[in-house]
């Protein structure tokens, strides 16, 4: 029964026979996968050895390593790496202290903790974009909430944006504030880990709140506060989306990230060549740093089994 | 002088009853052995004792003070818990001293105590080692070190040996009486083993659904079991028990016995319950005082090596003995033999009460 339908069926019976249906199913995302991302990768890579411009006719020609040599002589890229550097320090310091606060007293239990644990896990969830456009939107000099706030105290008018200063301030806050939770959830499951009577046991020895802390605590949740500054150090070192909605880099190139800095120069000085080298270079160190990450994880399933 | 008074202890989680009416009283330089099933209170108990548990009522009393709400870390007891609760990013020597970091002694005299310790529990070699490298029996005595380290005046001791194979558990209890001997310290020991309570209990507490039922030393218990529960409690392999009815005042028949036998204290058409200790049954034997003989036929065998365990059945009734080995091993199942007992071997309780009658009973 099953040969003759499928000597009848012809093409459509021999694509779904089951020695193809496995490669059938799993065609149309390998398909989608290498148009949008493995060939651009390459086509980049390609490019990036050229002086290809996009808004120009011109053939392109080889240049070798050229463009790596200009990207990495040149000194406006170099502040772009510090004003990264600055932000995802800052911030990512800043997700530790606040995620960690927030797993201490999420630790405990009280009432409606399951309620307000999930609201507070909600700003990991919504998108960048939209992150963005309600920091824009508390900044807002004339109808913001944070300028609204400083009216009573003050009567000049707050800028936030308007010094680099508070400009870097305002970006590291909106992304703390979008993933500290993501931190605590780290850190809560360290924290839940510890198996109580070792607090038991570090009370019946007599031991105080500080050094149990530093003897039972910490060492259950080192590892996973490890990940979590790891996995967002390269989360952060990325970050375009909230930086160009709230100051699009600016004031100056006050907060320029090198993400933004490359979008700059393929997109708006369409140096395309020569931001597929940088964007190289940045995809180099992220490698680097998710290696990193990946050791971590394996220490940690070491250490846990 | 009596160290702990543990009065009238009440504990609910929810609306189980975890501790009833829990009071018991340990001297000085005891070595006290609380005896209960699993989840009869036991843990819980201590862990009132120790300051861990908060209670609903009752007081506890430890060197005539009252510490029932004093703080865990002020009432100079150490604990031993059933899963020896080790610090497992710490070394064996980190763990031994531990308890000794709030007394803020300097590093040598440290140094010289963890030592003294490790030297006392034969746990030198291992000093310098991770605790989660550490076998069964080492981790346990490191878990011992660690509680007697700073030389408590009570030891509380939560199944300590549960979590350990048979082999080492006979060690080990060995081994805690020869701490007790050296150490001088006062001892409370919970456990759901009648053999550890028997074997290294000065005194034993037995515990039912969250309250002590009976207390006595290991011989008392054994000899004279105050009701049906302590009884069944302590011995092993357990009493037999036999219901009938007593035939007339003092004395009771029993259907596989040709003539009723004398028990004290009952009274004629009650209806009563014998304990027979497996140990008081023996083969028949001309001229011996083992007066109440009767026929049986051999059910199972459980040979334990030096002896072995029979299971005999007769009219109505499964009994089990011990003989020795050697004798033991001339009978095979479903043989019948002669067995005797002493009728004043017999211990007989109320079947309503539950409660012993005759020589030795309370009231």
């Amino acid at each position: 029964m099953a040969e003759a339908s499928s000597t009848q069926g012809g093409f459509g019976a021999w694509l779904l026979d089951p020695k193809r249906r496995g490669a059938l199913l799993v065609a149309p995302a390998l398909t989608i996968l290498f148009v949008m991302n493995i060939f651009p990768l390459l086509w980049s890579f390609g490019l990036s050895f050229f002086n290809y411009k996009a808004s120009s006719q011109r053939t392109p020609k080889f240049k070798g390593l050229d463009n790596y040599a200009d990207v990495l002589t040149d000194e406006k890229v170099w502040e772009r790496f510090q004003t990264t550097a600055v932000i995802v320090a800052s911030s990512v310091l800043l997700q530790l202290i606040v995620g960690f606060l927030l797993a201490l007293l999420f630790a405990k239990a009280f009432p409606l903790r399951r309620i307000v644990l999930m609201l507070v896990l909600t700003p990991m969830m919504l998108s960048f974009v939209s992150v963005g456009v309600f920091f824009k939107l508390f900044y807002e000099p004339t109808f913001g909430i944070v300028s609204y706030v400083l009216n009573f105290f003050t009567t000049e008018k707050f800028v936030m944006l308007a010094t680099p200063a508070g400009a870097i301030a305002g970006i590291v806050i909106a992304d703390a504030w979008m993933w500290s939770p993501f931190v605590m959830l780290l850190v809560l499951a360290g924290l839940v880990s510890v198996p109580k009577y070792l607090y038991e046991a570090a009370e019946i020895d007599r031991a105080s709140k500080w050094r149990t802390f530093w003897t039972i605590t910490f060492p259950y949740i080192k590892s996973l506060l490890l990940l979590a500054v790891l996995f967002r150090t390269i989360e952060t070192f990325k970050l375009f989306d909230i930086v160009y909605i709230i100051t699009e880099g600016g004031p100056g190139s006050s907060t320029e990230t090198i993400a933004v800095y490359l979008y700059r120069t393929g997109f708006q000085f369409f140096k395309t060549s020569q931001s597929s080298a940088l964007a190289y270079i940045v995809l180099f160190i992220v490698i680097v740093l998710t290696n990193l990450y990946l050791y971590a994880v394996n220490r940690r399933e070491a250490e846990v089994s | 002088m009596s160290e702990l008074k543990v009065s009238n202890l009440r504990r609910e989680f929810g609306d189980v009853v975890a501790l009833e009416d829990m009071s018991f009283d340990v001297a000085e330089g005891e070595y006290f052995c609380l005896l209960g099933p699993s989840s009869s209170g036991k843990t819980t108990t201590l862990r009132a004792i120790a300051g861990l548990e908060e209670l609903s009522n009752g007081r506890v009393e430890f060197g005539g003070k009252n510490v029932t709400t004093a703080p865990v870390q002020g009432r100079g007891m150490s604990m031993i818990f059933q899963t020896f609760a080790l610090y497992p990013h710490m070394t064996v020597r980190a763990n031994l001293a531990h308890p000794l970091i709030r007394d803020g002694q300097d590093s040598s005299t440290v140094k010289k105590r963890v030592e003294e310790v490790a030297e006392l529990l034969r746990v030198t070699h291992t000093l310098n080692r991770k605790t989660t490298t550490l076998s069964g029996g080492e981790q346990q005595r490191v878990a011992i070190g660690r509680a007697i380290v700073r030389q408590p005046k009570l030891l509380l001791l939560d199944e300590p040996l549960t979590n350990l194979d048979a082999k080492l558990r006979h060690e080990m209890r060995a081994e805690f009486k020869r701490l007790h001997r050296e150490l001088g310290m006062t001892m409370l020991y919970a456990t759901p083993d009648q053999l550890e309570a028997l074997t290294m209990g000065e005194r034993v507490g037995v515990i039912q659904d969250g309250k002590v039922v009976a207390v006595g030393t290991p011989r008392d218990l054994y000899q004279m079991p105050e009701d049906l529960y302590v009884a069944q409690m302590v011995g092993s392999p357990p009493i037999n028990f036999l219901e009938t009815t007593a035939s007339a005042d003092n004395q009771v028949s029993l259907p596989f016995l040709p003539g009723p036998v004398a028990a004290q204290g009952v009274g004629s058409g009650q209806p009563v319950t014998l304990g027979l200790r497996p140990h008081d049954i023996e083969l028949a034997q001309d001229g011996s005082s083992r007066s109440a003989r009767f026929k049986a036929k051999i059910h199972l065998t459980e040979p334990l090596g030096d002896v072995t365990v029979i299971d005999v059945e007769t009219q109505n009734a499964t009994m089990k003995m011990v003989l020795r080995e050697e004798v033991a091993a001339r009978f095979s199942v479903g043989q019948d033999i002669e067995v005797a007992f002493d009728p004043s071997d017999l211990h007989v309780f109320d079947s309503n009460t539950g409660s012993r009658l005759g020589p030795g009973a309370s009231q």
